[in-house]
């Protein structure tokens, strides 16, 4: 009984996570990344200003665990031709130039703090390793003549 | 007869430990997560969900990198999807290995086994090690494309395992407290 209703709120500050803020981002990677932006580096706890005053600290902390680990789920599961697509969609949206944000993607890995905790390590060895050949399949794209070989 | 016999009996011992050799050091390659987040996973983590399996060995990612035209992309894809598939070879050896050392622990403690749950157990796990043995061997050779029907069967063979485990486990608990 008690642990129905604790997930009751969770569900509700899931769902205004996922309507408010998740929805205006235009990508899934974006979406990732913005939720791994919550968590806290040194302590691993989730925390979202606005979620924490409208439910409770706990509650907020909770629905951000699983949106997070939800959306790295989605994005593992992307073929290589969607994640492609889909980090060509996050590259428009940060507006940086293109050449240097891959270059600076390749160099410092940054998408590895994007992986969860508890997550499977096969799917998070797949995460990893599709996200660097989708940059080097766009950053072929950017210099088609280098590249064919 | 028998000295060529011998001779190929080398040969083919020395091709194998050489591909496991190979095989090995492309499973080292890339290291991606630390291995030291493993003792904290539960068992849900542990096991890799099987629409990934099927994605780490399907064939479609292949023919999008193959349609770019570019060697380079392509032999980087093999290289990194090989890595992911041995990975995924390692990780379940692991974690069958646990979840089995778990189970002779507790069977050890069992009043009431039943030799014929034991051997029909013991029999899936060889078959699972097995398995995996012929996967980590030939993914370095074939491709992972090639071995989904096998990885598939291995997938399976350890969510079975599991389950059956977990049963064992209930009924003994169920048992204690019928005799408590």
């Amino acid at each position: 009984m008690s642990t129905a209703v604790k997930l009751v709120p969770v569900q509700v500050a899931y769902d205004d996570l996922l309507s408010r803020t998740l929805s205006r981002i235009s990508c899934d990677l974006g979406r990732l990344i913005y939720l791994a932006s919550t968590r806290d580096y040194n302590a691993g706890n989730y925390h979202h200003e606005g979620l924490a005053t409208r439910f409770s600290p706990e509650v907020a902390r909770k629905a951000l665990e699983i949106a997070h680990r939800q959306v790295f789920y989605k994005v593992s599961a992307f073929s290589l031709e969607e994640l492609v697509t889909d980090l060509e969609a996050y590259l428009r949206s940060t507006r940086e130039n293109t050449q240097e944000f891959l270059r600076t993607w390749q160099k410092l890995e940054p998408y590895r703090v994007a992986i969860p905790t508890e997550v499977n390590l096969t799917v998070a060895r797949l995460f990893t390793s599709n996200l660097r050949l989708a940059l080097a399949i766009l950053r072929f794209r950017q210099e088609p003549s280098h590249s064919h070989r | 007869m028998g000295i060529s016999s011998v001779l190929v009996g080398a040969v083919v011992l020395l091709v194998l430990i050489l591909v496991w050799i190979r095989a090995d050091s492309t499973s080292r390659h890339l290291p991606s997560v630390p291995e030291e987040w493993l003792s904290d996973q539960g068992d849900a983590a542990e096991v890799c969900p099987p629409e990934f399996v099927s994605q780490v060995f399907s064939a479609q990612d292949l023919a999008f990198v193959s349609r770019l035209e570019s060697r380079d992309l392509k032999r980087r894809f093999l290289r990194e999807r090989c890595a992911v598939a041995l990975f995924w070879v390692q990780q379940t050896t692991a974690a069958i290995h646990r979840i089995m050392r778990r189970h002779l622990e507790a069977s050890r403690l069992s009043e009431d086994l039943e030799f014929a749950v034991e051997a029909r157990i013991f029999l899936q796990y060889a078959q699972l090690r097995l398995i995996c043995a012929a996967l980590f061997l030939s993914i370095g050779l074939a491709g992972p494309q090639r071995l989904h029907g096998m990885a598939s069967l291995a997938n399976q063979l350890t969510q079975r395992i599991g389950d059956m485990l977990k049963e064992f486990e209930s009924g003994a608990r169920t048992r204690e407290m019928d005799g408590a």
